[in-house]
């Protein structure tokens, strides 16, 4: 029974390796579908798929073809599947006797047809029947604790639903058991079809958080190697330091290698200090949040200062005749344009500085004119 | 010692150079302090000797244009002086830059903590844009956070002013990444829509903690732009096959910028477009994104006081310096911002006293002088 502590990585997705030629004493193995050398011309599907959608085929060195007696001594090709009753038979079994249609099983005189024929994934056919009855009664019966008043009915509802599964199993009731299975199906048709959708969505959430997850980790060992990485430098770097020290230096050499090393345990200590600090990120903007209460944040002001331009003592005009800018105003390619220079602010420059000496006192020993100001305004 | 000369051992006796924090191509940055209060100051000695048409072209525009600009968004310049042959800015000292607390994967962010490095990181390019002044390095490494929390625009080795008519800029500028199309089509007359595109980029990256458009090359940059945001035809950006460096790259379609910013709120994408459009005439200017419904919208901008801040504030190997420590402050967190004087004074025409400007001429000094 070695291959169920196997179970677990079947259960994990995980694919065990088709080992019946590497184990020598030919005991048990199991391979994945496409492993497995199909001699027939049918694809057989179905059998019991693990999370990925795959599934694992149950294979032995002690494989015999119940109907036919054949082993894998004589056939190192057996392929043995189960059928619809859960008897094995090997492929070419199969081929022979369904080929020309539904035939009754040479065991239990059940009439099958060939594509009913589905791959083995447990040793234990019982097992394989379990777990193919399960997930077909968890498909049809999947109401959840919500859907019940109280825990009670629920719990009747569970008992109920037991019970058919057991009676499936051991086949007890089988006609009587299916019926309560359809009576079922129409009743709660609604509710079957919502719940299957809500369990869509939960394995979609599912996969999402999962990736999201598998993302952060990446990124977390990503820095973690940028960090040793770092760490190593410094530490390429201090011992090199050292090297050239103690080649230099006049002193100690034990003091220097002393200085140098307390010098490498400071660096480390405050990359430390850091890293914690960007880890406790969240509660820094917090810490900051509440801060913001205390020391009240004023409204926006767009000018703080108290210095004059002068606007006030002069309008531009849209055109002057200035024969300085006439170079610039034709601009035959449209560089100076197309570089954003304007003669615009060249005038508003000139008005600018020709105002803004108005309020100047006279220099002492100079007749200032008197009619100073009127010219000037003139000019504007 | 003539009276240039003292003066400027007296000024130079002012700072105390304490210990060496980074050196850049240029520049050798010290942290120091302010001999009287304790202040704490970057120094950036500026190497002079190096190079042989006198001193570095950077260190002069940074001197010019920061000597210019006094906002709380852009990092102040304290003082220069000379020591032997050596130039020696002296800024604020600012712990972190926007580039640390982006990689700093401990840090989490809120949409509003954005939405205040944006607004902040807008604010001050305002203010260059209203100077007519263009930045043309914005990255998130140029954006130095200060210990209260406070964004500044830091590193003017690139800037210049512009609107200039008729005058050539060079189309080199600007970090690859964060540099728009037409510079890399080799225009030479632009305009301040170069700096929104790089504030796009800086946006994008903040959302996306990982640079938006890592080009590795010119052309690579021109590859990813184009694969990100789709080729742009003749109808999008008129005239701009006509750029110097003008070179096909290929046609890639145009995806949406929600396939990326999954999280990101509609208000939030179309500002986010608007500072990726091609055709730079349409770009949003700094003041309409500053209007822009984003801001206004909930949640508030985060109080510059709880914006994340890296734990270890150990300092930083490069060139560009870092904030400061305000000494009267109680702590992190308590200081609130000045009181919000609001805006340009719109009334007082009569103008008899003196309004606060960026760019004055100060003639008073000049005539003391003379």
């Amino acid at each position: 029974m070695s291959n169920r502590t196997n179970v677990g990585g079947w259960l994990k997705g995980k694919t065990v390796r088709k080992g019946g030629i590497t184990s020598s004493n030919g005991h048990t193995a199991r391979s994945s579908t496409p492993q497995v050398q199909s001699t027939s011309s049918t694809v057989f599907s179905g059998g019991v798929k693990d999370a990925s959608g795959r599934t694992t085929e149950y294979f032995s060195m002690d494989d015999q073809c119940p109907v036919c007696k054949s082993d894998r001594y004589l056939n190192p090709k057996l392929r043995l599947l189960v059928s619809s009753c859960y008897h094995k038979m090997c492929e070419s079994c199969i081929d022979r006797l369904f080929t020309l249609g539904p035939a009754p099983c040479p065991i239990c005189q059940k009439v099958l047809r060939k594509l009913a024929f589905t791959p083995q994934t447990f040793e234990d056919l019982t097992v394989e029947k379990e777990v193919a009855v399960r997930r077909r009664i968890a498909k049809e019966f999947n109401k959840r604790r919500e859907d019940f008043p109280d825990l009670h009915t629920y719990n009747d509802y569970l008992e109920e639903v037991e019970d058919i599964t057991f009676n499936l199993i051991n086949d007890i009731d089988v006609p009587q058991t299916e019926a309560r299975i359809a009576a079922h199906r129409t009743e709660n048709a609604v509710l079957i079809e919502l719940n299957l959708q809500r369990e869509e969505q939960y394995a979609h959430a599912l996969r999402e958080q999962e990736e999201l997850e598998r993302q952060e980790k990446e990124q977390r060992a990503l820095e973690l190697r940028r960090e040793v990485e770092i760490e190593r430098e410094e530490r390429e770097t201090s011992q090199r330091e050292i090297i050239d020290r103690l080649e230099t230096s006049t002193k100690d050499a034990a003091k220097v290698i002393a200085k140098s090393r307390a010098e490498a345990m400071k660096r480390s200590s405050a990359r430390t200090t850091t890293s914690t600090v960007l880890r406790s990120s969240a509660q820094l903007l917090r810490a900051r949040a509440a801060q913001s209460t205390v020391i009240p944040d004023p409204p926006h002001i767009p000018l703080q200062d108290n210095w004059d331009s002068y606007e006030d003592l002069y309008t531009l005009k849209d055109q002057y005749d200035d024969m300085y800018s006439d170079a610039v105003r034709k601009d035959r390619e449209g560089i100076m344009r197309a570089g954003g220079y304007r003669v615009e602010e060249a005038w508003d420059r000139a008005l600018r500085c020709a105002v803004a000496g108005l309020d100047l006192p006279p220099l002492p020993g100079l007749n200032p004119s008197p009619e100073r100001t009127d010219v000037a305004m003139a000019s504007v | 010692m003539d009276a240039v000369e003292k003066a400027n051992a007296e000024r130079q006796k002012r700072w105390v150079k304490d210990r060496k924090v980074g050196e850049g191509t240029y520049a050798v940055v010290y942290q120091g302090r302010e001999a009287s209060t304790g202040r704490k100051v970057a120094i950036k000695k500026i190497k002079v000797g190096q190079f042989k048409d006198g001193l570095d072209m950077s260190a002069i525009r940074e001197v010019k244009y920061l000597r210019e600009l006094h906002h709380q968004n852009i990092i102040e310049l304290l003082d220069v002086f000379s020591s032997k042959t050596n130039l020696n800015l002296v800024l604020e000292f600012l712990d972190s830059d926007l580039e640390m607390i982006i990689q700093d994967r401990s840090l989490v962010f809120l949409p509003a903590d954005i939405k205040a490095w944006m607004a902040m990181t807008l604010r001050g390019l305002e203010f260059c844009h209203r100077n007519f002044m263009l930045h043309r390095d914005l990255k998130p490494n140029n954006l130095l956070i200060a210990s209260d929390g406070q964004l500044k625009i830091a590193d003017f080795g690139l800037a210049r002013d512009f609107a200039d008519p008729g005058h050539k800029m060079t189309c080199q500028v600007i970090t690859r990444w964060y540099r728009p199309p037409e510079l890399l089509f080799g225009c030479r007359y632009y305009s301040s829509a170069v700096d929104i595109w790089s504030v796009g980029c800086i946006f994008a990256e903040l959302m996306l903690r990982t640079p938006y458009l890592p080009g590795e090359s010119d052309m690579d940059q021109l590859k990813t732009i184009f694969r990100a945001l789709g080729t742009p035809t003749e109808e999008d950006w008129p005239g701009h096959t006509k750029l110097p460096d003008y070179v096909p790259v290929g046609q890639f379609p145009r995806t949406p910028l929600r396939d990326l910013f999954t999280a990101a709120s509609g208000d939030t994408l179309n500002l986010l477009s608007r500072f990726l459009v091609y055709e730079p005439r349409k770009r949003i200017s700094v003041r309409d994104a500053l209007n822009h419904a984003y801001f206004f919208a909930l949640p508030h901008p985060s109080h510059p006081s709880k914006l994340p801040k890296p734990a270890t504030q150990t300092s930083r190997p490069l060139e560009e310096l870092d904030g400061n420590v305000e000494m009267a402050g109680a702590g992190p967190g308590v200081k609130a911002n000045a009181p919000n004087k609001l805006k340009r004074k719109l009334t007082s025409p009569d103008g008899t006293e003196l309004r606060p400007l960026a760019r004055r001429l100060d003639f008073t000094q000049l005539a003391k002088h003379s």
